[in-house]
């Protein structure tokens, strides 16, 4: 026998999702925290949003269709910059995303209005300790449980709520699992969101962080130095043993993805060593629905830009822009490149109104972003430009998306 | 009068671990360089240190009255009054 719950969003509640889930359950006790059965029961919806997208609110037994999940997919590695670049990409929605309130404090699930992110991490097959028992790193498929990683996102894709498992990365152990509830968009980020064919399968969007060798050295080196019991020596031999694995199953990845963003070291300063100042490359592959690649000037061609000059003055080493066509692992891409360093608000807004296809929806849009971020790593070159010019892509990604579904007649919620 | 600390060190509990890792992992990879185990302790040092990295940021981040009213919002210091 099947009895109808409603659930209504709690006030004090900050979750992610719009949605209201009202699941039937046969006794209470399937509905507790844990229970694997959550996925298979009957789960209707009802529409609680606030009237922003023009759709008024019902309940009840009828269920209009949400508009479904958009999932996005970035893989890094480790101590790459994975976080501020979540931290950018969820802040062009609106809202700083925030771990879960009240659940466990080692979650790495953060939260806002409109987006959820998923640490993959969380899809870790072997703990810590299994690991080191089969000699074998996080990088290693064998330690990830890639059916898991599908169903989950496939279900939350589908807007089904789910319990995902957690894993501690202080312990390191798998913790109880969180519920997860279907979000507007989806966020995965880790080593392999990209890896099994079935999850990139369900990715709306990828993208894809490549540091070069000097630069993440650089980056780790900045991180570890005041760690004690770090040497420049454990730092290089962390790499370095990692280097295998991350070769064989995190960088092909890359010839997956809608946008790479490579940061190289800067071609502006002879013999520089600090990796201080930074060459920035964004490929973004032609082609792709609803993406329309940046470009300078004219698209298609081949643009050389130094925007230091009569009307624009720089300090040392100056700025230096490249945009122009290539290809990519076979495909037809377009590149624009940054490399150097803004100075100050002026040069920022300068290159802005230069660029053209930013999806902005208004005149400096992304300075504003910029700006609203200048605490964060990487925000006066091109890792912070390109980061968020990706988050207004992905915005317009998304919009274009909803309304093409919200074009299409409503149908009924699934059942299991 | 208190003094705040200019940039936040690691917890003890998690500097610790990564220390630890480290040697551990200089012994794993004594001989066998190219072994599975090699690979996966040094792999343990980048994840503490990862840790370690992010406990040290939401030291920094953290504000004590931001996370007063996190958990309190009806309180007088607290309460945001919106037109």
């Amino acid at each position: 026998m099947t009895t109808l719950t409603l659930c209504t969003p709690s006030s004090s509640s900050s979750s992610s999702s719009h949605l209201s889930c009202c699941i039937s359950s046969s006794t209470t006790e399937d509905v507790r925290l844990g229970s694997p059965l959550l996925r298979r029961q009957f789960v209707f919806y009802t529409n609680w949003r606030k009237g922003r997208r023009g759709r008024g609110a019902s309940c009840g037994i009828s269920c209009s269709a949400e508009a479904r999940t958009v999932v996005i997919g970035l893989a890094a590695d480790s101590g790459c910059g994975k976080s501020t670049f979540m931290r950018r990409l969820t802040s062009v929605f609106g809202g700083a995303a925030e771990p879960p309130r009240g659940g466990n404090p080692e979650s790495n699930t953060l939260l806002s209005d409109t987006t959820t992110v998923i640490c993959l991490d969380d899809y870790h097959l072997l703990d810590r300790e299994g690991r080191k028992e089969e000699g074998v790193t996080a990088l290693d498929p064998r330690a990830n449980n890639f059916d898991l990683m599908y169903e989950q996102v496939k279900a939350l894709k589908a807007g089904v709520a789910v319990e995902k498992p957690i894993y501690n990365h202080v312990t390191g152990l798998l913790d109880p699992p969180e519920l997860i509830l279907p979000p507007n968009l989806l966020f995965i980020e880790g080593l392999h969101p990209m890896f099994d064919p079935r999850v990139r399968d369900l990715l709306d969007f990828s993208i894809y962080l490549d540091i070069s060798d000097e630069v993440k050295f650089a980056w780790k080196t900045q991180r570890d130095v005041e760690e004690r019991g770090h040497s420049l020596e454990s730092i290089q031999a962390s790499i370095e043993a990692r280097k295998p694995d991350f070769d064989a199953y995190v960088d092909p990845q890359k010839q997956y993805a809608d946008v790479v963003i490579e940061v190289l070291p800067t071609q502006l300063i002879p013999g520089d060593n600090e990796r201080k100042v930074l060459r920035v490359r964004m490929v973004m592959k032609e082609g792709v629905k609803y993406f329309n690649p940046v470009y300078l000037f004219d698209e298609g061609s081949s643009v050389s830009w130094i925007p230091c000059g009569r009307k624009l003055s720089c300090s040392y080493p100056g700025i230096k822009f490249f945009y122009g066509p290539d290809t990519y692992f076979s495909h037809e891409v377009s590149a624009l490149e940054m490399d150097g360093q803004f100075d100050r608000l002026d040069e920022l807004m300068y290159v802005e109104s230069h660029l053209n296809n930013l999806s902005t929806k208004y005149y400096g849009e992304a300075t504003e972003q910029m700006l609203k971020h200048g605490d964060f790593p990487g925000s006066n070159n091109g890792t912070g430009l390109f980061q968020t010019i990706i988050g207004l892509k992905i915005r317009e990604l998304y919009e274009c998306i909803v309304a093409e579904k919200s074009v299409t007649p409503l149908e009924a919620a699934k059942v299991f | 009068m208190v003094l705040v600390a200019s940039s936040p060190s690691t917890p003890p509990g998690i500097s610790e671990k990564v220390s630890d890792s480290i040697k551990k992992a200089e012994e794993a990879c004594e001989g066998n360089e190219v072994s599975g185990e090699c690979a996966a302790a040094w792999d343990e040092v980048e994840e503490l240190s990862a840790a370690a990295s992010h406990a040290r940021d939401k030291l920094k981040d953290s504000d004590p009255l931001e996370d007063y009213c996190k958990d309190n919002p009806e309180t007088e210091e607290c309460r945001t009054y919106e037109d």
